[in-house]
């Protein structure tokens, strides 16, 4: 048995005082190593990192249609450099990430603008794509559910969006979250592209349009 | 063994019940999915060859790999096999049911107990919660606690999911008097 890997590195400590500040109840952190696929080793171990987490929403008291930006402002780049820091420290230096994404659950009792406001405006997305080192706009994923909900994150490259083999995503698992009147807020990153990518890229496709269907369709 | 792949879960909890926990609660599981040793092979009498191939080895990698997750003293813990709709839940049992394997996690965490188990046949995607105790003392009410996984493309029906599980401390929050109290 032959493992090159190395173990998820430990991740850095939340405060109690982060935890109060912006009602941090949990965080939660996921990384998937990827050795074989389709029966076949990988070229080179794939690791995919989620970090996830769930605080409490500021705007769930607010009158209809309230101000978002002062909380937005506050908590959003806090939740950037805590997911940040976490990725990183599970997977290594920036430089080795390659893909990531982004994600916001919200949890019944709130708007899907809330989980927005946490994740689509540069308070989160800036940070998040300086810390990754990254020139990409981040893809993502949103929702407003129940607790226990499952949901998958895309990712795509951080340099080169278009770059076909990075496509992916990554599932995620929430079994007691969001709560009512919380929002779980998402970053994830992987190392490498999907296991054995080989549907070629724009630079190698032929032109293709609906000329093709000439013959085929009556 | 052919391992397809690694999960590992660091689940930190900071508030409960809406109060502080500090330190934090963390709980720490790595997973490994695994070709099941006896996968096309119908009804095998006798395990041993299996396990002699891949028990110790499953605990060399997942025991120090929760250890360095955790990143803090243990002190409760657990283990878990799911098995493909293919295999035996006697394959999983096989597995994790061996010293061999097991005292490679009682060897890296210093703990003397055994280990609580889940042992579970299903679908690739199946819910499955570890359940974790202390790691000197059994009858510690503080520290019995399970944490749910769900890895959603995992076990594929010719494969076994084992992982280990470890936490820093009992349920956040914890209050109950203990055992002795009640004799």
């Amino acid at each position: 048995m032959t493992i090159t890997t190395a173990p998820a590195s430990s991740v850095g400590r939340a405060s109690s005082r982060q935890s109060v500040d912006i009602g941090l109840r949990k965080v939660v952190t996921s990384v998937d190593e990827i050795l074989m696929d389709g029966g076949k080793a990988v070229p080179a171990v794939i690791r995919q990192a989620s970090c996830i987490a769930i605080i409490a929403n500021p705007w769930i008291a607010d009158a209809p249609l309230a101000d978002l930006q002062p909380a937005t402002e506050r908590i959003a780049p806090m939740v950037a450099k805590l997911l940040s820091d976490r990725l990183l420290a599970a997977l290594g230096d920036p430089s080795t990430v390659e893909a990531f994404g982004k994600a916001a659950v919200v949890g019944l009792e709130g708007e899907l603008e809330h989980a927005a406001a946490m994740i689509h405006t540069p308070y989160f997305g800036n940070l998040l794509r300086e810390f990754l080192e990254g020139t990409s706009i981040i893809c993502f994923a949103d929702a407003r559910s129940e607790a226990g909900a499952d949901l998958r994150v895309p990712l795509w490259h951080k340099s080169h969006a278009s770059t076909r083999s990075h496509y992916q995503s990554l599932h995620i698992h929430l079994a007691d979250a969001p709560h009512a009147a919380e929002i779980v807020v998402i970053a994830a990153a992987s190392t490498g592209p999907r296991p054995h990518p080989r549907i070629g890229d724009r630079s190698t496709d032929r032109p293709v349009t609906s000329t093709i269907l000439e013959g085929i369709t009556s | 063994m052919k391992i397809r792949k690694i999960v590992t879960l660091i689940d930190e909890t900071l508030l409960e019940g809406g109060r502080p926990v500090s330190p934090a609660a963390r709980i720490a599981v790595v997973a490994a999915v695994i070709e099941n040793p006896w996968a096309g092979q119908g009804f095998v009498e006798d395990l041993s060859a299996g396990i002699d191939a891949t028990a110790s080895d499953l605990g060399a990698l997942l025991a120090p790999r929760v250890m360095e997750a955790l990143a803090a003293p243990l002190e409760a813990y657990g283990k878990a096999a799911i098995v493909g709709l293919r295999g035996e839940i006697e394959h999983g049992s096989a597995l994790i049911h061996t010293l061999k394997f097991g005292d490679h996690f009682r060897s890296a965490a210093a703990a003397t107990t055994l280990l609580p188990a889940v042992e579970k046949r299903g679908p690739a995607g199946v819910a499955f919660d570890i359940p974790l105790k202390h790691f000197t003392d059994a009858t510690i009410r503080s520290h019995h606690q399970s944490f749910e996984v769900r890895i959603a493309d995992a076990p594929h029906p010719d494969e076994i999911l084992i992982a280990l599980a470890g936490a820093t401390q009992g349920r956040p929050q914890q209050r109950l008097a203990p055992l002795t109290t009640e004799q």
